[in-house]
């Protein structure tokens, strides 16, 4: 369980963001989490009023998009989703592959005034 | 009423830590300390593998050790008394270090006159991959009873080492562990990570590893030396 200290840093990174912004209220937050990612989405969320408990950042609303963890594969170009495929191309069965996808943790937006 | 708007931030989380990682090694690298960074699941011997090593280099390399493992003091007692510097980081229940620990670590242990510190990370295969500690070059240790299957399973980990030491070799009639099958797999998700079979427990293969050790020592110091001296000219 390690997503407690990085949503506080998420925390940190947003309420620095909207200080030098002058934005007085962050109404929603949009994080990007990769599937592949060790980031579990209903632990972040779990943990997220925890976060900003007592900060400028409490009732903000947080909101996750999964990214796919896609990979393209290295013989035929086919793209393919790794969580499905785990052996390797579903098309060709090649095994050489590059990740296009999936291990994003990102901070996409936000909505504010 | 307040209007609100989307404001794009687009921003890696991720971001914070791989700026003070990069940080930290830049100034490793001027000072000409290298660290290791090492990983592994817990019981995989890291402990007696330091150990060794602490034996093989000693009167020749002067090592530190940082121990991160959740457990009690009885890992860095044991190191101290082979004869290297050594403290146990209190993680308090973390999985990883990051970067900012490592560098409290550092200054906890007090690296003075040290020519490498190995930062022995907590047990884990998942997220101790996912964060970059600032260190020299990072290290894995597989046991053979863990199975040649585990790069099938936290491909992660096997794609950021530079090195894996495949530990209890002694063991191998015992288990289905097959290296040739294990270094296809590894070669697959990063080719250029090295393999050194070993037994920390005979002593087999701890040669190989030492050298490795003192390659990339040299030639770390080796860089530092010369950044030194360009600066000099300044």
């Amino acid at each position: 369980m390690h997503e407690l200290g990085v949503v506080m840093e998420v925390a940190k990174v947003v309420e620095d963001f909207a200080r030098e912004r002058g934005i007085s209220k962050v109404e929603k937050l949009v994080l990007q989490i990769g599937e592949l990612s060790a980031m579990i989405p209903a632990y972040v969320q779990d943990c997220w009023p925890c976060a900003v408990d007592g900060g400028s950042l409490e009732g903000t609303r947080l909101e996750i998009e999964v990214l796919p963890g896609n990979a393209v594969c290295g013989a035929c170009g086919a793209v393919y989703r790794l969580l499905e495929h785990r052996e390797g191309c579903p098309a060709c069965a090649g095994t050489e592959r590059e990740l296009l996808s999936g291990r994003e943790f990102l901070i996409k937006e936000i909505l504010a005034c | 009423m307040d209007s609100f708007k989307v404001i794009e931030i687009k921003k890696s989380v991720f971001e914070g830590n791989e700026r003070r990682a990069g940080e930290l090694r830049a100034e490793l690298g001027r000072r000409g300390l290298f660290l290791l960074n090492l990983m592994s699941s817990p019981g995989s011997g890291k402990t007696t593998t330091l150990l060794r090593t602490i034996e093989a280099l000693r009167g020749e390399l002067d090592l530190g050790v940082l121990e991160a493992d959740i457990d009690s003091d009885v890992d860095a007692r044991a190191v101290h008394e082979a004869g290297a510097r050594a403290i146990q980081l209190h993680t308090g229940g973390m999985c990883h270090l990051d970067a900012e620990m490592t560098r409290r670590g550092l200054e906890a242990l007090g690296t003075e006159g040290l020519d490498c510190v190995i930062l022995e990370n907590i047990g884990n295969l998942i997220c101790t991959a996912d964060f970059d500690t600032g260190a020299s070059r990072s290290a894995m240790i597989l046991s053979v009873p863990e199975g040649d299957d585990k790069p099938l399973k936290y491909p992660h980990m096997f794609e950021v080492v530079d090195l894996v030491l495949v530990n209890k070799i002694d063991a191998l009639p015992l288990f289905d562990f097959d290296l040739g099958r294990f270094r296809e797999r590894l070669a697959r998700l990063n080719p250029r990570a090295r393999v050194l079979p070993v037994s920390a427990k005979t002593g087999e293969g701890m040669g190989a590893w030492a050298d490795w050790l003192r390659g990339e020592i040299g030639s770390w110091k080796l860089a530092a030396g010369r950044r030194g001296q360009e600066g000099g000219r300044l």
